[in-house]
């Protein structure tokens, strides 16, 4: 379910908050609403971390991350890393790299197997992406932008992108990422997908502006109406290897 | 999409760019060629704040106009502004203008903006002529507190002004002219970019008083023709107030202004209104060293609207002259 909210009167959700399938990380400030919002829908399933990045509240953009890893930028303080390694589950390995471009996510789009990344990125960033995260790293951009963790947002079921990409593009990227692909809209008409929702396999959070046809378009390509967190865990469990002997 | 030109019969000449009202009244007076010709448009006035100024060395340069060359910017831009009724699709830019217009509350502001463009009679948005860029650089409007006083955002905004209002004396007047006097309200919107060029303030305020005089002869009913008759304008903006708090009007030993106004009309508003208060703003300022001994705060302030003619004589002379 797509669940519709404000930081400090701010639409930009996936500004001030990361969301993924083992974590959630939402920013410092803004009313006790975010982060309860926030709470209500996730806290049995996955923690729910308050943190800075860098001293600033605008976490969402400068880290990138999935449930095998999250990587920070060259400038996160040592008491935010030490807080992050504490309060993630042990199995996301918590890294901050030397990366010139520093807003990750901002320049890296991912899911638990793949990643986009901005074409200017380093090589050893890119390999420190495919090492930490666990994924798979192609340099794209997006309708021509190639802040591509700005301009997309998709997790394992579907993903939602800048609305001018041309069917081209969304068939290349849809075969690339392995999951459908729809071009659309955040927040009333912004096409700033990443800053104004965050998402996961089975819940949303997007802006308060966000129209009923946005957000059923949101619900429908990451199929989030009939997903349950409970599902990952109960029913495929017996499919997940969890030790190999 | 294309604009619907609006209602006005004082078609002077065909405009091909602009459909608002005042853009054809503004083509009269040869406002726009001024500014097409204009230079600096990044000036210091005389009583603003250091904040977010740039300061370009004054130019002793030509005043002829620059070409784009990217690599020889030399602080002087050429912009055509255009003035344009609102419309829906402003809605991005002026949300992102008001963000701020109520300091750090939460409240329905995407609402207020839905009313503000709702009203395509009275209100004027700033924009540059090619549509390309659809940055929006100003918003000015009038709502009338009376006719949307059920709308949400309305009744969040007249408690938070009750609740910060802290002097006592002004409290009743502001009680009533929220209460029963809403009918006859105007709450006066008026935000900028930093840095927009002040030659543009009097055509943007003269085209605001012109849109509610020709709206009380214009609205098709005579409930909304009534809307437009305003006693009282109400405005909401900010200040920076010197913190030794010195109140003498008279000449002081310090050279340092008792309040910096960070919008220049908004010094002749104070001086015209009837009564006004300030109050402390909970977000943080920036911390410059021209303003270390002032503190960032709201300002309301209720001017009458026979005042009116007077603020625009005064704003005129005021920008003519810096």
């Amino acid at each position: 379910m797509a669940t519709r909210l404000q930081f400090e009167n701010s639409c930009e959700i996936g500004v001030f908050s990361k969301l993924t399938n083992a974590y959630c990380l939402v920013a410092i400030g803004g009313s006790e609403n975010f982060y309860s919002t926030f709470e209500a829908e996730l806290a049995d399933v996955i923690p729910v971390v308050k943190t800075s990045i860098a001293g600033t509240r605008i976490i969402g953009r400068l880290c990138a991350g999935n449930k095998n890893g999250l990587l920070l930028p060259h400038n996160t303080t040592d008491q935010e890393l030490q807080h992050l390694r504490n309060s993630l589950p042990d199995q996301v390995v918590v890294q901050r790299i030397e990366e010139r471009l520093s807003a990750l996510g901002n320049c890296i789009a991912c899911n638990d197997h793949v990643a986009l990344t901005h074409t200017d990125l380093d090589r050893e960033t890119e390999e420190m992406i495919a090492d930490v995260l666990g994924v798979e790293v192609f340099r794209q951009t997006i309708a021509g932008n190639i802040l591509v963790g700005s301009y997309c947002a998709f997790s394992n079921r579907g993903g939602l992108v800048h609305p001018h990409t041309s069917i081209e593009d969304l068939d290349e990227l849809s075969t690339l990422l392995q999951v459908p692909l729809v071009a659309g809209t955040v927040n009333r008409g912004s096409e700033v997908i990443a800053a104004g929702l965050t998402v996961n396999d089975w819940t949303a959070f997007c802006g308060s502006d966000t129209t009923a046809t946005e957000l059923s378009v949101i619900e429908s390509v990451f199929k989030l109406r009939e997903a349950q967190p409970s599902a990952i865990v109960d029913e495929m469990r017996k499919s997940l290897i969890d030790t190999y002997v | 999409m294309p604009r619907k030109p609006t209602r006005r019969r004082q078609l002077l000449k065909a405009q091909p760019f602009t459909f608002s009202s005042f853009a054809r009244v503004a083509s009269a007076y040869k406002v726009k060629r001024q500014i097409r010709h204009s230079k600096v448009y990044r000036k210091s006035f005389p009583n603003s704040s250091g904040n977010g100024f740039i300061d370009h060395a004054p130019p002793d340069k030509s005043e002829q106009s620059e070409s784009s060359d990217e690599e020889e910017f030399e602080g002087v831009v050429q912009a055509d502004f255009a003035f344009f009724d609102p419309k829906p699709d402003d809605f991005h830019g002026v949300k992102v203008l008001l963000q701020t217009y109520l300091d750090d509350k939460q409240w329905d502001l995407s609402g207020f903006v839905d009313l503000i463009l709702g009203q395509t009679t009275v209100g004027t948005v700033v924009k540059t002529e090619d549509d390309e860029d659809d940055g929006l650089y100003s918003v000015v409007s009038t709502l009338n507190l009376g006719r949307y006083k059920d709308h949400k955002c309305i009744m969040e905004l007249k408690e938070c002004l009750l609740k910060v209002c802290q002097e006592k004396d002004v409290l009743d007047n502001l009680r009533s002219l929220l209460g029963e006097q809403a009918q006859n309200v105007g709450l006066l919107v008026s935000q900028r970019v930093v840095n927009l060029p002040p030659q543009l303030l009097p055509p943007l305020y003269d085209a605001l008083f012109d849109e509610v005089s020709w709206a009380t002869e214009d609205e098709p009913t005579e409930e909304l023709r009534n809307s437009f008759c305003f006693k009282f304008y109400l405005l909401v903006s900010r200040i920076y107030k010197h913190k030794n708090a010195v109140q003498k009007k008279g000449p002081s030993s310090s050279s340092d202004e008792a309040i910096i106004y960070i919008k220049t009309e908004d010094e002749i508003f104070h001086q015209l209104s009837s009564w006004s208060f300030s109050f402390p703003l909970r977000t943080q300022q920036l911390a410059t060293r021209e303003l270390r001994n002032y503190r960032l705060m709201g300002l309301v302030m209720v001017v009458e609207a026979d005042k009116v003619s007077m603020f625009r004589q005064q704003l005129q002379s005021l920008i003519n002259e810096s």
